[in-house]
């Protein structure tokens, strides 16, 4: 390369005097650069099997090969562990403002194999757990490899089960992290804590500062909006295969089926069994265990014996007992069986308690009053029984039935104290995906009328019919609760009229531009709308009178969210041919108001523009049609509300023919809306229109009294 | 030659720079493909032996027990089973006994000891109360927080309240008693024992209070993003266009806030944010970003927070009354165990105090909760009609109502001195007869039975009778006068506002201003506020809310004179929906065949003498601490009501002609 470098300079002076053998040298020189040149393509752009084959040598080692660490004796420990920590006294939040997307950062210290001094290891290296438990941070959005950038950090020394390890030196092992600093940000994973003879509730594993996800804390332990309490979890969970059972009354009403439990409790579950027979089954561990069946799936009444967890199936209500522990991962076997757990364990956190709600899937019973237990639960009633079979399975599902599931709920709980205004909600955690379908949640929930004095924007959609546009703003001019009108001009190949050509009226007229002919350009959030009510209104809608548009507005104040419109239509279904059928002819009842002149909330126009579900938008600009249906749909879906029509029925000049112009009210049209419907219906994966049979009319509406006492005298005239 | 010497010299000069370049700067690479994980992180590496690795823990070891209990408790913690009693709440209802106040004492701590007193769970006897509470006074001097209880007991059952930082609070040994304190420390505040309370400004009202200012869904347009507050009590705005401005206080410069009273500037801003005494608390929030997350929060989370913001202080903040009768609330879901309120009940309108756990806990079983539970009310209603003084059986109603398409059950509420007739008339559905004097003593109200008088009271016609199985009551008076069609639409309509009162006959209320109060009038008007329960369809919820939430003393009130007690209705439900009741169409012939017009005092009383009628509202008003009823200017008709359309085509075609 110095050689072509320094003939370059040299360049033509010497190129008369070259020989042939500096030919042979040149065609070398420019072959091994051509190779170098192959050889960084071949790496540059097909690098993806030559690195992943390199990533596969290294990945694939074995846990045995991991770098040993000795600790000395003299190393330091930790202090045992700050009870009064809190988020803002021991966290150090300032770590995680790299974090984007209002999401923490996680990173992973490589797995290292810590001795002491003589050389006996503090632990086993990692087990199975922690190992899917690593994996699966690893493999979240939480995950980064980047330890500068990262807002906590995680251990790769296993503290699953204290009696694994050695307690002092794993405290020096944690202390040597190169990231330690006293445990801030630092979370640890226990789920069995404590050993005999005492049976500590946290672990005994001196932590500083450090968050600990334990399972089994008592309110002693346990540092509210601190630690995070984690469930035990069950290795059944992915031994053994059990299908989900309906809720209903089971063949036992109550079941105790551990095993280990002190003889006090075997006494008053004994008591418990002979006063209610049947209803009560206690299992206890078999004395005879046939060949081939490990002792963990066999439970034994007398001489019957049971598969466990089939077991807990047959059964109602599951007791949980404290054992040596308070946390018991028979907890995780009784929610998955669909029982419902009767926590007795005094002083136990439930596990993720802080967002679980579990009054909805769990009895807890003091102590003292386990003889009671049988009242207790025979004075809940059947349906909320039920309710908390579904909600125990689906706890199990979502939060206890993997280690990968119980460490991402872990995190997702640490994240959302970090960014509170960004959390899950109540409902996204403890609702079962059942009943988020089947419920609506209206957007506008809070009971309350608007004050009439903030008026509404009528927003008139026009092309080009200047003259009937102009009558319509004169008309609408005298509602006295028009605070501003805005004229949509949808046409792009004419300019609007001049100013001085416009009505003269009492409010501001503003004309919008639009950039495409589409009919969603009724519904765009404008910025010009400073009113929450809106009022939509074709640019032919001049038979409407200046009293039964105000009176339109008065009945959207009651109905604030609601679609309140003029004509009223119908969906059906049509039984011949098996679908939805649009109707428009003189019903008893109506489930959809034409937008061609109907108040609504403008926070709908924000729904039907940004919000709309599927292709419903692009398919309503497509057709140039079926805009009015489609919002009917938006509003009814996530109301779960009926429109409001308003006012008799009068003869409108063909209101939905904006998109037709010229044709009338034939049957093409009509196809075509109840196409719209079919569509819009499956698009929604439901029906959301709600069939009422009553409109609003005000309330001396026809009633035998004077007419000029009335506030509303001119309703219904034609 | 020399052409392709020089070409491949050229030729091998550019690309061996070329590769220098691809060499030396990485950077440069080309078509980088995408490796597992962005950025190349390695991530917690596949073991190959990860098969192999051992469980945590062995099979034994998940079931091993332990003869101890768990840990003593440090510093005398408390949680609930260990310090409360819970056995001493008989029957699982809580039973509250308040320490009197000795000596003076100043304004909030008597209103504390009157919104106890005024709770359906108070009593008067300390021997059969299960909560003790004794009400700390801010003024109490240090040397005096030691009160002699007799009761004491270590403070077991007890609830040491105090709506103001005391001193004593701190003095006070308070042993096992929970304690319920504004803005308490994490360090000392039990969680699930103790009871956390708003800090309150020192005129809050006793009961009613200000209602939430917001008055729409929507942030105005235009608003302030964030309003911050500062050290000298007032708010500085910041606009949506801002970027450090709220932190480092370069606002007046940038968008010229003003310094205002914090009322007026409040509700201009969507949110407020109150920093607290760290220096260090604005910087952690910029460190989060804080700004930019509300700045890009979606609109549909912003009107959430608005509305349910609003929800909270009207349901449980705005009187003392509710911050106290939260209190107790509280603890007695505590007691309550599976039968405490769930957490929709608490967090969505009308809110727990007004969603009686003692009526239900499921939540469709209330008028309120359809939508969130996706459920809907049961489609049949029982007609209760109320036969009182002329004691003669409404025959021609009971056909009406019988015929009705989704009528359950007639219940003949017979109240008269007269006996009943042995033999009612055949009808298709069930009719019973239920003894409006004997039945009373059976339905004394939270164990207090009101004297031996066989007079029936006014108020008895809301008693939550056990008869009554269906979601939907038809109220009706013996004298009411309805046809079939009538029913089967209002029936209808209320299927679509089962929180509301659906009804015929209407009053509406007035502010009078010669007469500086509520007046109300029976005359027709262009608007209403309340429907009569001589024909009216409600939830049966409401029967139950009326007989065990209202104050005794306004339920008196209304036995004391009785058109009260419609009044006294639509109070409550305007106060629970905060919304009006809903009129449908009454066939102007009815009016023809009964007696003189519905006024105040109207008909159905009028045997008994006239109260002052008008003054039934203004005593209610003060009881409910504010004027819940609210207007409404329409009438729900058939969708073909009165149009020129053949008769034939219209469902409820007898509304308009008899």
């Amino acid at each position: 390369m110095c050689a072509s470098v320094k003939y370059s300079i040299r360049g033509p002076a010497l190129i008369p005097r070259m020989k042939t053998k500096h030919r042979a040298y040149y065609i070398t020189l420019f072959s091994i650069v051509l190779l170098g040149l192959i050889a960084t393509g071949m790496f540059q752009f097909w690098p993806h099997s030559i690195e992943s084959s390199g990533d596969w040598s290294v990945e694939k080692r074995s846990v045995r090969d991991v770098p040993v660490v000795r600790l000395p004796a003299d190393s330091p420990v930790p202090e045992r562990g700050d009870l009064s920590c809190r988020m803002h006294t021991c966290f150090d939040v300032y770590r995680c403002g790299f974090n984007p997307r209002n999401k923490i950062k996680v990173y992973i210290y490589p797995l290292k194999k810590y001795v002491g001094e003589a050389g006996v290891p503090v632990s086993s290296t990692i087990s199975r757990e922690y190992n899917e438990l690593l994996t699966a941070i690893s493999d979240s959005d939480y995950y980064t490899d980047d330890i500068t950038r990262a807002c906590l950090f995680v251990p790769s020394i296993d503290l699953l089960n204290q009696n694994s390890l050695r307690v002092r030196e794993t405290a020096q092992a944690l202390a040597q992290l190169s990231r330690w600093d006293r445990g801030t940000n630092h979370l640890l994973f226990n789920m069995l804590p404590g050993g005999p003879p005492d049976y500590n509730t946290a672990l005994d594993v001196p932590r500083d500062r450090a968050l600990l996800a334990g399972g089994g804390f008592s309110t002693w332990t346990y540092r509210q909006g601190y630690d995070v309490s984690i469930p035990v979890y069950s290795p059944l969970s992915a031994e053994v295969d059990l299908p989900e059972k309906g809720p209903g009354p089971r063949r036992y009403f109550l079941l105790s089926s551990q095993v280990a439990l002190h003889p006090e409790y075997r006494e008053d579950l004994a008591a418990l069994q002979a006063r209610h027979g049947e209803a009560v089954l206690v299992l206890d561990k078999c004395s005879n265990l046939s060949e081939g069946v490990p002792a963990a799936r066999r439970r034994c009444h007398k001489q019957q014996a049971f598969d466990y967890p089939q077991v807990l199936q047959e059964a109602t209500f599951c007791m949980v007992l404290r054992g040596a522990r308070l946390g018991q991962a028979v907890l995780s076997d009784v929610l998955r069986a669909g029982c419902v757990p009767v926590i007795i364990a005094d002083s136990y956190v439930l596990p993720f308690s802080e967002v679980l709600d579990w009054k909805r899937a769990s009895v807890v019973v003091p102590e003292e009053k386990m003889l009671d237990v049988y009242s207790i639960l025979q004075s809940i009633p059947w349906r909320q029984i039920e309710e908390m079979q579904r909600q125990a399975r689906w706890f199990w599902e979502a939060y206890f039935q993997s280690i990968e599931a119980i460490a991402l709920a872990t995190l997702q709980i640490i994240s959302d104290r970090v960014y509170p205004y960004a959390a899950i909600s109540y409902e996204d955690w403890n609702d079962p995906p059942a009943v988020k379908w089947g419920s609506v949640s209206n957007p506008l929930f809070l009971p309350l009328i608007p004050p009439q004095s903030q008026g509404f924007t009528a927003i008139v959609l026009t092309y080009d019919r200047v003259e009937s546009l102009f009558r319509v703003i004169t008309e609408v001019s005298k509602v006295p609760s028009l605070s501003k009108l805005l004229v949509v001009w949808n046409n792009q190949n004419k300019n609007p009229p001049e100013d001085s050509l416009w009505p003269k009226i009492r409010v501001p007229l503003k004309v919008v531009r639009t950039a495409e002919n589409k009919l969603s350009n009724r519904f765009f959030p404008y910025d010009e709308i400073e009113t929450e009510a809106v009022l939509a209104i074709d640019d032919d809608i001049i038979m409407l009178t200046s009293d039964e548009l105000q009176f339109g507005y008065e009945v959207w104040r009651e109905f604030p969210d609601r679609l309140v419109g003029y004509p009223g239509r119908l969906h059906l279904w049509d039984h011949e041919m098996n679908k939805w059928k649009y109707e428009s002819e003189w019903t008893n009842e109506v489930s959809m108001v034409l937008t061609g002149a109907a108040f609504y909330h403008k926070y709908f126009n924000y729904l039907y523009t940004y919000k709309m579900p599927g292709d419903i938008k692009n398919w309503v600009d497509a057709h140039m049609n079926c805009e009015d249906i489609a919002m009917n749909f938006l509003v009814a879906n996530v109301t779960g509300k009926a429109v409001i029509k308003v006012t008799p029925r009068k003869k409108f000049k063909c209101p939905e023919c904006t998109a037709i112009d010229g044709l009338s009210l034939d049957q093409t049209h009509m196809v075509e809306r109840s196409e719209c419907i079919n569509k819009f219906a499956s698009v929604f994966g439901t029906m959301p229109l709600k069939v009422v049979e009553h409109r609003a009319d005000p309330v001396l509406y026809k009633d035998d009294f004077p007419e000029k006492l009335k506030s509303f005298p001119n309703i219904g005239s034609l | 030659m020399q052409s392709w010497r020089r070409k491949s010299l050229w030729l091998a000069l550019s690309a061996s720079w070329l590769l220098i370049l691809l060499r030396v700067f990485p950077v440069l690479r080309l078509a980088e493909p995408a490796r597992r994980q962005a950025g190349g992180p390695q991530g917690w590496p596949r073991w190959l032996d990860a098969e192999l690795l051992q469980s945590f823990s062995q099979p034994g070891e998940l079931l091993e027990y332990g003869p101890q209990p768990p840990q003593a408790p440090r510093g005398g913690s408390c949680y609930r089973e260990a310090c409360f009693d819970a056995s001493r709440c008989r029957g699982g209802s809580l039973k509250v006994f308040v320490y009197s106040a000795v000596g003076p004492i100043s304004e909030t701590p008597r209103k504390v000891l009157t919104s106890i007193e005024g709770s359906r769970y108070h009593t008067a006897s300390a021997a059969e109360a299960c909560l003790l509470v004794l009400v700390l006074s801010p003024d109490t001097p240090a040397g005096e927080c030691h009160p002699a209880l007799p009761q004491w007991d270590g403070g077991k059952n007890h609830l040491v309240l105090s709506l103001h930082p005391t001193p004593c609070l701190r003095i006070f040994q308070l042993g096992q008693a929970m304690v319920a304190e504004a803005s308490p420390t994490v360090d000392t505040f039990r969680p699930g024992f103790d009871v956390a309370l708003p800090l309150l400004p020192e005129a809050h009202p006793l009961r009613g209070g200000a209602l939430g200012q917001l008055q729409q869904h929507s942030p105005l347009p235009g608003v302030a993003l964030i309003a911050v507050a500062e050290d000298r009590g007032g708010w500085r705005l910041a606009g949506t266009n801002f970027s450090a401005c709220p932190w480092d206080g370069r606002c007046e410069q940038d968008h010229g806030p003003k310094q205002t009273h914090p009322q007026a500037t409040l509700p201009n801003a969507t949110f407020c944010l109150i920093p607290g005494r760290s220096p260090d608390a604005l910087h952690f929030l910029q460190a989060l970003q804080v700004l930019a997350a509300l700045q890009e929060m979606p609109l549909t989370r912003v009107l959430a927070l608005r509305q349910q913001a609003q929800f909270l202080w009207d349901a449980y903040f705005s009187s003392i009354e509710k911050v106290i009768h939260t209190t107790l609330e509280i603890i007695q879901d505590r007691i309550s165990g599976a039968s405490a309120h769930p957490s929709l009940l608490w967090n969505s309108p009308p809110g727990a105090l007004l969603a009686l756990s003692t009526f239900s806990t499921s939540p469709s079983d209330f008028p309120f909760y359809h939508l969130q539970q996706g459920s809907r009310p049961l489609g049949r209603f029982s007609a209760l009609i109320w036969v009182g003084a002329p004691g003669q059986p409404p025959l021609k109603l009971i056909q009406a109502v019988a015929g009705a398409q989704h009528c359950a059950q007639i219940l003949v509420l017979w109240s008269s001195k007269k006996p009943p007739p042995p033999r009612w008339p055949e009808t298709a559905v069930p009719l019973t007869v239920l003894d409006g004097h004997r039945k009373r003593t059976k339905f004394c109200v939270m164990r207090e039975c009101r004297g031996t008088t066989l007079l029936s009271q006014a108020s008895d016609r809301f008693l939550p009778y056990s008869a009554i199985d269906t979601d939907a009551i038809l109220s009706l008076d013996a004298h009411s006068s309805l046809s079939t069609s009538e029913v089967d639409f209002a029936f209808m309509v209320w299927q679509s506002f089962p929180e509301r009162m659906v009804g015929f006959l209407t009053w509406s209320h007035f502010w009078d201003e010669a007469q500086g109060g509520w007046g109300y009038t029976g005359e027709r008007a262009n608007e209403f506020s309340m429907v009569l329960t001589s024909a009216a369809f409600y939830h049966r919820y409401y029967h139950t809310l009326f007989t065990h939430s209202l104050p005794k003393a306004l339920r008196t009130l209304a036995d004391e004179s009785p058109p009260c007690v419609d009044v006294l209705m639509n109070f409550l439900v305007a106060a629970v929906t905060k919304l009006p009741p809903i009129k449908v169409p009454y066939g102007p012939w009815h009016q023809k065949a009964r007696p003189p017009p519905l006024a105040p005092g109207g008909p159905r009383f009028r045997a008994e003498p006239q109260p002052a009628s008008q003054d039934c509202l203004n005593q209610m008003a003060a009881g409910f601490g504010h004027m819940p009823l609210v207007s409404s200017r329409l009438r729900l008709d058939p969708v073909l009501f009165k149009d020129p359309v053949s008769v034939l085509r219209k469902k409820y075609r007898s509304l308009e002609k008899p």
